[in-house]
């Protein structure tokens, strides 16, 4: 296993590697030059030219030991990304958004996995039933109902009309306070979506002949679920679930900016709609190397939890 | 018996799980830190970029630094038309009799905040030489100050400072002790300003200006970049914690000299209760917290809820707030709730790049396209029809407006005469005109319907346009570089003159300057030339009134709209005058505690 995670650790490298170049060919070539639009209105020739010496757009592109790519490069390698365009190291951006993004998107993440994992055991295990049928159509609605609406509906009702949570972020509330509205919203908005495919999964498990053969034994109903079914039915699970996690480090952009809540979410669309793309390079990154990392646990965990597979 | 404790305590373990999450998230105002305290609590629509004085230049930034760092003068609270009264000057400045040498007096006794950049801590009282410093650094390239415009080619020696900034390595190697000819101080506490032509606006525009206010040297070399969020000035206020893109609190700056509120205000203010504080020492409030809100709902809801005092009416709630006859709705009279509505210095237009090889020969064109558009129809769908229809580039709250300026322009509504205009321009032409791009600077609904409303009056005279919807920064560098055809946009004063609106087709401004239109007109030029360094007189009224029009003559933009704003308070918020440039008005506002505790009642009184 050791010789296993160490290759796929060097393939990180060219992984890495093509973040970076694709980050920037897109921002620098494609963008285009964003001197003018820093400089402000009005601005002179003079202080548009000292802005592209000051961010380095002045040097050559590719072709040279201090061009833009390498430098680029370097700063990505060594976690130094320099400041964003107000002047604040994107470095103390990122760590001081991460909390609160985490505060909202891992409990989020759990009450998504944990209550549409259950849900879909016991919708699969009476499929056909009524209470299948309304599963589904709940789903379906859920699915069809647009994010914007759960959050200004649960907004509008649930904070501002009976009051039972605050509208949106004040320095006076505590985190619990604050994010505890848009976790709801955010696991009631989830919801359709994930029991649909974890009913799926439960569904193509209970159809298997071992499930016939287990309560053909005799064994209860929760036996076979919790026992067997859910068992084989985690390769499924955990590719979905390990996968989503470096997302959670993105934050949630919707509930964030409805909620105020100051997370990496709002930092990506502020640098997105700011074209400042020195914040967009270290966060693209940074979340290629969680994606990578992350592909690399979902592979560990295939061989815990199906000795069938062979890391190797 | 096993299994059912094991039921028990799995409902149990949810239950409490359950009553966590609800119990944290309720919202339990004896949580807010009211208590005795003023806090004034307001939304900030957009994040707030920097709290250094040098280099703000956005409305929001602007709004929170002028209650840190204060300039020489400001604009009177309650006098119009709009007055400049000293601030930091003990008077207004000596001008000598060729223009050129203000000299300023300086209060005595102001001292910084206290801050850990000062020996001791304790802040210094304010020199003259803190406004040479102020200016000097927003000369200095390495800085980069988005402010230099303003004093490009105005005070002796400042340029030839500037090109010296110019060699050193970084912003922090630059010089401040070297002398600039225009800027010294005869003493502590006298600033004479020498300038190499008269320059009228230097008072309103600079001085008054949140570029020119003092920022502790000694914090900018303590801080180095971190200056941005370490504004260490002579305000009313001072900062207490910025979260950026989240919230900004500041309090009480206790080393703060005290200001009397006014005494005198225009005609009515007394009636309206604008007077009750006079000769009272600001600033009242203990706290103040702005909450960075980018979503118009959540930011009414609290408004509604009471927790922040005043907001502006969201196109989505207007008709909850206003009634047809433009009055408030019987729901906000219930709640307390005063409206005010004031007339803003601005101007929107849909702008013609006139170096355009087929907007820019064809003036029958550009007429034809300012009379396809219904500017009231378009009022009353995007703004409810509050605005004001714009039939020039000067608003009616400027001293030179033209009540008659209707009559004179190609701003109007007028489709036939559109089409006939068409057909001349076709023949310039020589032949069908092509489609033509319209830039415009969103991508949200709003700017979709914005964009699809132009179009529909456009193809409707026979026009063709291709509506390209586009990011901000996107938008600005397609004008700044002049490649766009035809561009949505807009300006407000930043001070009461109309140097403002009439130097934007100043040929010497072209993009990326102000002058976006790229207009060039060697009369208007002149004319301009003339203007700029004249003083406020009628003569000088009556030009701006002829630069005017030439400009619509050449019709270089179809002016749409004059905005009006519609806001609302609560009726605790006391000291609300509505100011078109309200910079540093924190200061002047106070709230009643015992209605604000009231509003609680009201609101179940109202349920």
């Amino acid at each position: 296993m050791t010789s296993y995670i160490i290759r796929r650790l060097l393939y990180t490298i060219p992984i890495v590697f093509g973040v970076l170049l694709l980050t920037f060919v897109l921002f620098t070539l494609v963008g285009g030059d964003i001197s003018i639009e820093i400089a402000g209105k009005g601005a002179t020739q003079e202080t548009i030219e000292e802005i592209r010496e000051e961010y380095g757009l002045n040097k050559p592109l590719f072709l040279a030991w201090d061009s833009q790519f390498i430098n680029h490069f370097k700063s990505a390698l060594t976690f130094d990304f320099g400041r964003a365009r107000d002047r604040e190291p994107i470095i103390g951006k990122i760590k001081r958004g991460v909390g609160p993004s985490l505060a909202l998107t891992v409990p989020m993440f759990f009450g998504i996995v944990i209550i549409s994992v259950s849900l879909a055991l016991v919708v699969a295990s009476v499929r056909g039933s009524i209470w299948d049928i309304l599963a589904v159509f709940i789903c379906v609605a859920g699915m069809s109902i647009p994010y914007l609406s759960f959050i200004l509906f649960g907004q509008y009702f649930l904070a501002y009309k009976w009051g039972l949570f605050p509208v949106f972020f004040s320095p006076d509330l505590t985190m619990a306070q604050y994010v505890a509205l848009p976790v709801l919203i955010g696991i009631a908005a989830g919801l359709g979506g994930n029991l649909r495919f974890y009913r799926t999964v439960m569904l193509d498990e209970m159809r298997s002949d071992y499930v016939r053969t287990a309560f053909a034994k005799g064994l209860d109903t929760k036996r076979v679920l919790f026992k067997h079914v859910l068992k084989n039915a985690m390769v499924p699970i955990i590719t979905r679930v390990v996968l989503a996690i470096p997302f959670l480090f993105l934050g949630s952009l919707l509930l964030e900016r409805f909620f105020g809540i100051p997370g990496l979410g709002y930092l990506m669309i502020e640098a997105i709609s700011s074209r400042d793309y020195f914040v967009i390079n270290a966060m693209t990154y940074i979340s290629a190397i969680l994606f990578v990392v992350f592909n690399l646990i979902t592979d560990i965990c295939y061989s815990l939890v199906d000795p069938r597979i062979s890391l190797e | 018996m096993f299994a059912m404790k094991h039921k028990e305590k799995r409902l149990l373990v949810i239950a409490l799980i359950a009553a966590t999450f609800v119990l944290t998230g309720c919202d339990n105002s004896s949580s807010e830190k009211d208590s005795d305290e003023m806090v004034l609590r307001h939304v900030l629509f957009t994040k707030i970029k920097g709290l250094d004085p040098g280099n703000v230049r956005d409305v929001y930034s602007n709004t929170v630094t002028s209650q840190i760092c204060e300039t020489l003068y400001q604009y009177h609270f309650l006098k119009r038309p709009y007055e400049i009264v000293p601030l930091l000057a003990e008077g207004m400045p000596q001008i000598s009799d060729d223009f050129l040498t203000y000299t300023i007096k300086i209060k005595k006794g102001v001292r910084f905040q206290d801050d850990k950049c000062f020996p001791g801590g304790r802040g210094r009282e304010l020199k003259a030489e803190d406004f040479i410093f102020a200016i000097k650094r927003t000369a200095n390239i390495k800085y980069l100050s988005q402010n230099w415009s303003m004093f490009d080619g105005k005070i002796a020696g400042l340029d030839e400072f500037r090109r010296i900034t110019k060699g050193c390595e970084s912003e922090e190697d630059v010089d401040y002790s070297r002398e600039v000819e225009g800027l010294t101080a005869s003493d502590e506490h006298t600033l004479v300003i020498k300038l190499k032509k008269p320059w009228p606006q230097l008072v309103g525009t600079a001085l008054a200006d949140i570029a020119t206010a003092p920022i502790a040297k000694e914090a900018v070399y303590s801080y180095g970049r971190d200056i941005v969020s370490h504004p260490v000035g002579t305000g009313p206020f001072i900062l207490k914690e910025w979260r950026r893109g989240s919230y900004v609190e500041l309090i009480r700056n206790p080393n703060f000299r005290g200001e009397p509120y006014p005494s005198e205000g225009g005609p009515g203010d007394a009636k309206a209760g604008y007077l009750d504080d006079a000769g009272r020492i600001m600033p009242f409030a203990d706290r103040i917290v702005w909450t960075v809100i980018e979503e118009y709902q959540p930011a009414w809801l609290l408004f509604l809820q009471g927790k922040v005092d005043n907001s502006p009416i969201p196109k989505d709630n207007y008709n909850e707030a206003i009634t047809e006859t433009r009055e408030l709705t019987t729901a906000m009279k219930q709640r307390n709730i005063r409206l005010e509505k004031f007339s803003d210095p601005s101007t929107f237009w849909l702008g013609f790049n006139m170096q355009d090889s087929v907007l820019g020969k064809n003036k029958p064109l550009r007429r034809a396209i300012s009379y396809a558009i219904d500017r009231e129809e378009f009022i009353e769908i995007f703004f409810n029809g509050r605005h004001l229809v714009a039939h020039g580039i000067i608003p009616p709250l400027m001293d030179s407006y033209d009540p008659n300026i209707k009559e004179k322009g190609y701003a109007r509504y007028d489709p036939e005469k559109g089409r006939e205009l068409l057909k001349e321009a076709e023949k310039i032409n020589g032949g069908q005109l092509p489609v033509l791009k319209m830039a415009v600077p969103g991508t949200d609904s709003f700017y979709r319907q914005f964009g699809q409303f132009l179009k529909r009056h456009l193809t409707a005279i026979g026009v063709n346009v291709d509506v390209e919807y586009m990011d901000w920064p996107t938008y600005m560098e397609k004008v700044n570089t002049r490649s766009v055809q035809m561009f949505c946009s807009g300006v407000r004063a930043s001070i009461p003159d109309d140097e403002d609106f009439l130097g934007m087709f100043y040929s010497k401004y072209w993009a990326p300057g102000s002058n976006r239109f790229n207009y060039l007109n060697p009369e208007f030029d002149k004319l301009y030339e003339k203007i700029e360094v004249m003083f406020d007189s009628p003569e000088r009224r009556e030009l701006y009134r002829k630069m005017e029009l030439i400009v619509l003559e050449d019709c270089p933009a179809a002016f749409l709209n004059h905005r009006v704003v519609f806001a609302l308070h609560h009726d605790w918020y006391k000291n609300y005058k509505p100011h078109a440039f309200a910079y540093g008005m924190s200061k002047y506002r106070r709230i009643d505690m015992k209605k604000r505790a009231e509003y609680k009642d009201l609101l179940k009184k109202i349920k």
